[in-house]
């Protein structure tokens, strides 16, 4: 499986919260030969389902991006914008975009320049209220080819460092979904029973509302959520970040303890470098919803170590990546009937 | 319109006590639909059988409960203590007529304060002369909410409190009792604790499993001093939501809704708020989830004394409902 | 099992295992069936005396109480920490702690009064400047001692002193799963579905999933709440008093009482003598709101011990309100 080519790619797919129809549609193709049966659902989820008699298991990544949309467009022709999930406005003055009206518009972000500012506004980040998008256009072609709603999606350029580093927009969570694609692949080659949900869920950036109804629906006796979490960078608190080495499994009260416990024996036998975070309330991932579904699900957080998150830069190591696919195959692989054994004792 | 709206507005009806709402409803949408029933949270589900094959369940919602103040105490001279049931702003709430659903009249009152007012400061005057007295006329746990007091505005506006989201409920008695024979089966919920975190919209669309869900509800405006966003207007036509906090409308349903009022020869306008949620929040996510849009009447001044609408607009929002379920 | 024995127990929200253990024990050793199902909630069915169908009520007290977790150890041996469920880092400097499972005995510190500014007088210390001090000599005896994730509670026993007053950590909801257990000792015209609930500190987990598989008509929450009755409090302030009885809820942030279960139980604690008060204030959440809203809606009450000092190491109730508690649940039962 070509890793770099699929997450540039996906990266290019405008599916911000709510609007992952294509998005979902890409990775239905990439999931459907590893698996016996792919939909997408009602809610953009990607459901795909590797039959088996064993444990149900679902395991879910998220396919949506954060991004920003029109809210109204100026007399002058300028866009002004609001956002779906959280961006962080400081990224954005200066950033080159892409507009999807009628047609995908190229567009840049402007503000205020400093000379304008007075010396005290130029100590404050600007906001988006005062920023706007320039199509280049006159105002009457921007009403004739935008529309109030319309979707603004960062850059899109994948870029590659040294030493197996990968930087590109979506990286949140759509490295996790093609990790899940690794761990499908890795699993043609073991023995499995378990009953496998691959589940690419939507809306994760505007609180998890994808998993919680695809949860639901699958109705799975154990799950595994799979999200990005902030690698240690160059001034960043203790305890907020990960290593950007290694894979992290959460510990705290929205876990199940046993079965984290499980996974990071499972990463001892098969040699799989795993490190361990704390939540001590929730993990703001797709893990709380799932974990409530119903009369409820044990769940585990499996975390990509992942660099500058929600920026159009967002870096991570494909080699941890890759890891974190076999490590999954094997996990699932290896759940047998007792998995639930005095798993709350 | 403005006679049944009249009418819808003015049952005494805070989150969690809706009951007298229900009843005034139920009584106008009794002879145009099959089922009428009230679950445990006390939703009024209202159902209207499809005359299609395997016809859809297509639930609408519209809320009936309205913002208050809870008694949570009373002083030794007889004023009452109170807090927010629902989304009650400062600015609403200085020296407003309020009445409780036994029929007790007050004024709630905003103590002197140096710097920010806040709901601790505020006390309601029932005209009590002490504690005692003061018991006798509410208990612990009555919620006030601002007096019926319904009136025209120029040619096409209506101002009342309780417009969240009265309106809308009775824009859907008006699409049960005008829509006639349709392919798809209509609920038409009118849900409880909307305020409080669309508590009522979830039960309920659980008990009903739903193909598709439409809320109806109030919107924000930008057409006043001091406002421009949201790009909403008064009398520019209902709007059709795209997103607001609690949910991302499905956008082939939002397109379809606004393809809609084309048909129909009515405007409509798209609605971007970044902030508030409807039932549709808790619809989308029900069980294993479904597609879901909010129709919403622009409304000025929302959760004051004084919310203003726009009879078109509700026009407009009935045209759009009917040619989407015919 | 009375509440010293029970508040003795440590079980922080996501970590209830030794009170899990010991309540299925004290449950079976009542004749009685408890299981666990997939939230880590203990759960009893206990079948009404009445014809059927009888009414299916859920009665719910949470086993967890609030503490911290270890997220590192420093160079020199201390234990970082962050708090599980609301834990006000004010009331936890001088205090002793219990880390992990085996109980390693630990102390809270802080910089002396002697060594701090005048600024530092009036700063709030963060957990970020908390830490736990276990006497490791260093990062790799801590670590070894209590890695990332153990789970710390509050080193406090159970005193009684006044008139009639109990001081012990975790009341909030000890009292009610001791309520819970005293319940399950008669019969009942409904079926009884006791569910002693698992992680309701942070955000009501365990009562969700309970709420949704048990399917039940009713819900009844016994909880222990907060009081603010001492010292120079306004009456509306107060939200409610100890020992002025059990405190009957209208409305908290998570739910609305359902006005005819709210008015029963009133008109049964004046019927019966059983004292009982309104709790007047709307603040906190608690199971109610989850079970309110499980599958097609369940109409709740809460019915409160008043407990004061919440959260903290040392809270305080007074037992005639756990006996009032104990009585208008069993009335309320009985007349549903």
């Amino acid at each position: 499986m070509d890793i770099r080519n699929i997450l540039a790619e996906a990266a290019a797919i405008c599916g911000p919260s709510g609007h992952e129809m294509d998005i979902a549609a890409y990775f239905a193709e990439k999931f459907r030969p590893f698996t016996d049966e792919v939909k997408v659902d009602a809610m953009h989820n990607v459901i795909a389902h590797k039959k088996g008699t064993g444990p149900k298991v679902m395991l879910a990544a998220h396919l949506d991006e954060i991004a920003l949309l029109v809210t109204k467009i100026e007399d002058d022709g300028s866009l002004r914008l609001g956002m779906v999930g959280g961006v962080d406005p400081r990224i954005l003055p200066g950033s080159r975009v892409w507009v999807h009206g009628k047609e995908k518009l190229f567009g840049t972000i402007g503000a205020l320049p400093p000379h304008l500012m007075s010396a005290e506004d130029r100590q404050n980040n600007y906001q988006l209220k005062n920023l706007h998008v320039d199509l280049g256009m006159t105002a009457e072609r921007v009403k004739e080819q935008v529309k109030i709603g319309d979707l603004v999606t960062l850059d899109d350029r994948a870029t590659e460092l040294l030493n197996h580093q990968f930087a590109c927009k979506t990286m949140d969570d759509r490295a996790c979904v093609t990790l899940l694609l690794c761990a499908a692949e890795y699993l043609q080659k073991l023995h499995c029973d378990a009953d496998v949900y691959f589940v690419a869920t939507s809306q994760e950036e505007v609180g998890s509302r994808g998993a919680e109804t695809a949860a639901f629906a699958i109705d799975p006796d154990l799950a595994i959520a799979l999200d990005v979490d902030h690698a240690t960078i160059p001034g960043s608190r203790p305890d907020s970040t990960v290593p950007g080495d290694k894979l992290a499994v959460s510990v705290g009260p929205y876990i199940q303890p046993k079965l984290c416990d499980r996974l990071l024996d499972c990463a001892k036998e098969h040699n799989a470098a795993l490190t361990v975070t704390v939540a001590g309330r929730s993990t703001a991932t797709d893990a709380d919803e799932i974990g409530l579904t119903r009369g409820g699900v044990p769940t585990v957080l499996l975390s990509l170590p992942l660099k500058y998150m929600h920026t159009s830069v967002e870096t991570i190591d494909l080699r941890v990546l890759k890891e974190g696919g076999r490590l999954l195959a094997h996990f699932v692989s290896e759940l047998d009937a007792g998995w639930e054994e005095d798993l709350w004792i | 319109m403005f006679e049944l709206l009249k009418k819808v507005l003015a049952p005494v009806g805070p989150s969690g006590l809706e009951g007298p709402v229900a009843a005034a409803i139920t009584e106008e949408i009794r002879p145009y639909v099959d089922t009428i029933e009230t679950d445990a949270l006390g939703n009024l589900i209202a159902t209207k059988l499809g005359k299609g094959e395997n016809p859809r369940k297509v639930m609408i919602s519209a809320h009936m409960d309205h913002i208050g103040y809870i008694v949570t105490g009373v002083e030794k001279e007889g004023y009452l203590r109170v807090t927010n049931v629902g989304g009650i702003g400062m600015d609403a709430s200085l020296t407003r007529h309020v009445v409780f659903q036994n029929g007790v009249h007050g004024v709630v009152v905003c103590e002197p304060v140096e710097g920010n007012k806040q709901l601790r400061h505020l006390f309601v005057d029932i005209g009590a002369a002490d504690k005692d007295e003061a018991l006798k006329m509410v208990s612990l746990g009555d919620v006030a909410v601002y007096a019926n007091d319904c009136f025209a505005l120029g040619a096409h506006r209506v101002a009342s409190p309780a417009m969240d989201d009265r309106c809308a409920c009775a824009l859907l008695v008006k699409l049960l009792q005008t829509l006639g024979e349709t392919e798809d089966t209509v609920i038409a919920l009118f849900s409880v604790q909307e305020e409080v975190g669309c508590r009522g919209a979830k039960v309920a669309s659980f008990a009903k499993e739903p193909d598709v869900g439409i809320a109806l509800d109030v919107t924000l405006w930008g057409d006043t001093p001091g406002t421009s966003q949201p790009d909403i207007k008064l009398g520019e036509g209902c709007a059709i939501k795209i997103m607001d906090r609690g949910s991302i409308s499905n956008p082939a349903l939002r397109e379809e809704l606004i393809a809609c009022g084309e048909k129909a020869g009515v405007k409509t306008q798209r609605e971007v708020l970044p902030y508030g949620g409807t039932d549709a929040s808790a619809m989308q996510t029900s069980r294993g989830g479904i597609p879901v849009c909010t129709v919403s009447i622009p409304c000025r001044y929302v959760h004051s004394a004084c919310e203003v609408i726009d009879l078109r607009d509700m026009d407009a929002a009935l045209k759009v409902l009917t040619a989407y379920l015919k | 099992m009375d509440l010293r024995t029970l508040t003795e127990i440590n079980a922080p929200a996501g970590h209830e295992q030794a009170l899990r253990r010991a309540l299925l024990e004290e449950v079976r050793s009542m004749g009685l069936i408890p299981y666990l199902d997939r939230m880590g909630n203990v759960v009893c069915v206990k079948e009404g005396t009445g014809p059927a169908p009888r009414k299916r009520v859920m009665i719910s007290a949470h086993m967890d109480e609030v503490g911290l977790i270890v997220v590192s150890a420093t160079e020199d041996g201390f234990l970082r920490v962050t708090p599980v469920g609301g834990v006000d880092p004010r009331v936890v400097i001088s205090k002793r702690v219990l880390v992990g499972d085996d109980n390693l005995p630990g102390v809270i510190g802080a910089t002396a009064i002697h060594l701090q500014s005048a600024a530092d007088r009036r700063h709030v210390l963060g957990y970020n400047e908390i830490y736990v001090d276990i006497g490791a000599k260093d990062k790799a005896e801590a670590e070894g001692k209590a890695p990332k994730g153990t789970y710390i509670s509050f080193d406090t026993k159970y005193v009684e002193y006044g008139d009639g007053f109990a001081c012990a950590k975790a009341f909030d909801d000890r009292v009610g799963v001791h309520t819970i257990l005293e319940v399950l000792k008669e019969d009942y015209p409904v079926d009884v579905i006791a569910v002693f609930s698992s992680e309701e500190e942070v955000g009501c987990r365990g009562a969700k999933g309970a709420a949704f598989s048990t399917e039940p008509d009713m819900g009844i929450v016994l909880e222990g709440t907060t009081c603010n009755d001492l010292g120079d409090v306004p009456d509306p302030l107060q939200v409610c008093k100890a020992g002025q009885g059990v405190a009957v809820s209208f409305m908290d942030g998570a739910s609305i009482a359902n006005r005819e279960l709210f008015k029963k139980a009133l008109a049964l604690g004046q019927e019966q003598n059983i004292p009982c008060q309104v709790k007047s204030s709307v603040s906190g959440g608690n199971d109610g709101g989850v079970i309110q809203r499980a599958r097609e809606g369940v109409p709740v009450v809460v019915l409160s011990v008043p407990c004061r000092y919440i959260h903290s190491p040392s809270t305080v109730i007074k037992l005639s309100d756990a006996k009032s508690q104990l009585d208008l649940t069993k009335a309320l039962l009985r007349a549903i």
